[in-house]
């Protein structure tokens, strides 16, 4: 379950703000993007090996995550994404006949796996820019926590991602839109697989060019070449093996030239060993 | 920003701290049950044989209760109500151990009993065999057999055993209850998930004390499958 885990992490949370962000744009030189937001998921149900949803006791996991981009220069820029406090818990397992508790619960809060990256345009101010970037997953969360040490707020492995972003700005009628394309190999140690990881994501703004439409398809495809012994080793959404296809709508808001709220969700169509119920997210963000 | 930022913080002091650990109803009912833990095939004609019964209640945990013997013919075999019978005449009864159920109808168990010159056991009766099943979408196939042997139980997996090996922490039980492994004996993580193997259960256990092997991920607390003892 392990695989789940990492998967969902960097798909739902750190995706969607880092194509809130940039997408295949870096940052302006000194110019820069900064997220708080609140991540969660509750879930009692779960994508099983061969894809279909079997229950599991619930299980909750909350992210209070900082995310930044950073203009170092018109073409590099600097990307962290920390979750500075992470929850996470499994409930109580209670008798119906008796009442009696069968499995008690618990709960591990910590920091979790921080994401570090450097993003490169290869190819900028033209109508279609591409970038690649670099990102370290940093193993800053708990692997084994809680009281059967199922509990994680991280995959205590260090993995490397190199991804490429192919992006484009438009008219939408009166709108201004952007489509991104993009797509990535994560690299991770510690026995675990490594991963293809690619989606699309469009978005529109309308409103005054306050409100920005968010549409995000996300896909991870576990290349099953770890070790087998890792297989089985956690509940959490860092299971090793993991495989998703998810749908991630989301809304920006600004309310001034620089700060904005947003609010998002995200869904899986298929998955294999990953929770299978929603994620939410809202955030406040400000742009430089 | 005071008007954004201090609503946000509230609200994230709401969210995360609202999370407490909750709870999650598990139905664990099993229908209540009673068991003749020695069988025997054979009592010799003029032999006694003590018979011992096992009541489980509606979650299958052990409970003392009275147990009524009786015998089908009692002019062949006779049994007290402390379960100890006696072969009188050579031929075939059927010894049955009742517990009575308030407002419902009483459980049974019923063996059938050769009394003939002497008082033998099936060879056989030191084994048990059954069928693995999965309750859940994951891989769980094949049979296997619980032998007593000295004060060991020995489990044995045979070769078309199969078990998904995606489970984060999947162990195997004796249970009671079929439901939950609460009350149930853990035999240990499962390291096999292909092909035939055993495991060694000891600490005397019975053969007949449990009626169920459960293969139960512990960190999701839900049941994968279960074996059936035929």
């Amino acid at each position: 379950m392990r695989y789940i885990h990492s998967l969902i992490m960097f798909s739902l949370v750190l995706l969607p703000q880092l194509l809130l962000a940039g997408g295949g744009w870096p940052q302006p030189k000194h110019g820069g993007y900064f997220k708080l937001a609140e991540w969660w998921i509750i879930s009692d149900q779960h994508y099983t090996d061969s894809g279909h949803i079997d229950p599991n006791v619930t299980t909750g996991i909350f992210n209070t995550t900082l995310y930044a981009e950073y203009g170092f220069t018109n073409r590099f820029t600097g990307i962290l994404n920390i979750p500075l406090f992470s929850r996470t818990y499994h409930n109580n397992l209670i008798s119906g006949t008796t009442g009696e508790v069968l499995a008690p619960g618990s709960a591990l809060n910590s920091v979790g796996d921080a994401d570090l990256g450097l993003k490169y345009g290869l190819i900028v101010n033209k109508p279609v820019v591409l970038s690649a970037t670099l990102f370290l997953g940093l193993p800053l969360g708990e692997d084994n926590g809680g009281i059967a040490g199922s509990l994680q707020t991280g995959d205590g492995e260090f993995n490397q991602m190199l991804q490429l972003d192919l992006g484009t700005s438009f008219r939408l009628g009166k709108l201004n839109a952007y489509a991104n394309l993009y797509g990535g190999f994560n690299n991770r140690s510690n026995g675990y697989s490594d991963e293809l990881r690619f989606g699309i994501e469009g978005g529109a703004t309308f409103g005054k060019d306050r409100i920005t439409a968010i549409a995000r398809l996300f896909g991870v495809k576990s290349l099953k070449n770890g070790d087998p012994d890792k297989a089985a080793n956690s509940t959490s959404i860092f299971a090793n093996n993991s495989e998703f296809l998810s749908f991630s709508p989301e809304v920006a808001y600004r309310l001034t030239d620089r700060w904005g709220v947003s609010a998002g969700i995200g869904t899986a169509f298929s998955g294999r060993i990953i929770f299978a119920n929603p994620s939410y997210t809202v955030g406040v963000f400000v742009q430089l | 920003m005071k008007r954004i930022i201090l609503p946000a913080l509230a609200f994230w002091v709401v969210l995360v701290f609202n999370n407490c650990i909750g709870d999650d109803i598990l139905d664990d009912a099993v229908p209540e049950s009673v068991m003749i833990t020695n069988p025997i095939d054979t009592i010799g004609q003029g032999d006694a044989y003590q018979f011992e019964a096992r009541f489980l209640n509606n979650v299958g945990i052990e409970e003392n209760r009275p147990v009524k013997w009786t015998s089908s013919a009692p002019s062949l075999l006779s049994i007290d109500q402390n379960g100890l019978a006696n072969g009188l005449t050579k031929g075939v009864a059927v010894i049955t151990a009742e517990v009575a159920l308030t407002g419902k109808p009483s459980v049974t168990d019923v063996i059938q009993v050769v009394i003939a010159d002497n008082t033998s056991t099936n060879p056989n009766d030191n084994t048990r065999a059954g069928k693995l099943k999965a309750t859940s979408s994951y891989t769980l196939t094949g049979d296997f057999t619980l032998e007593k042997q000295g004060s060991d139980l020995i489990l044995t997996l045979a070769g078309n055993y199969k078990a998904s090996s995606s489970l984060p922490g999947l162990y195997v039980y004796l249970s009671n209850n079929p439901n939950s492994i609460a009350n149930a004996l853990e035999i240990g993580p499962v390291t096999v998930f292909d092909g035939a193997h055993a495991y060694t259960i000891g600490g005397n256990i019975g053969l007949n004390d449990y009626a169920h092997l459960l293969y139960y991920c512990k960190p999701f607390n839900v049941k994968v499958g279960e074996g059936v003892f035929d």
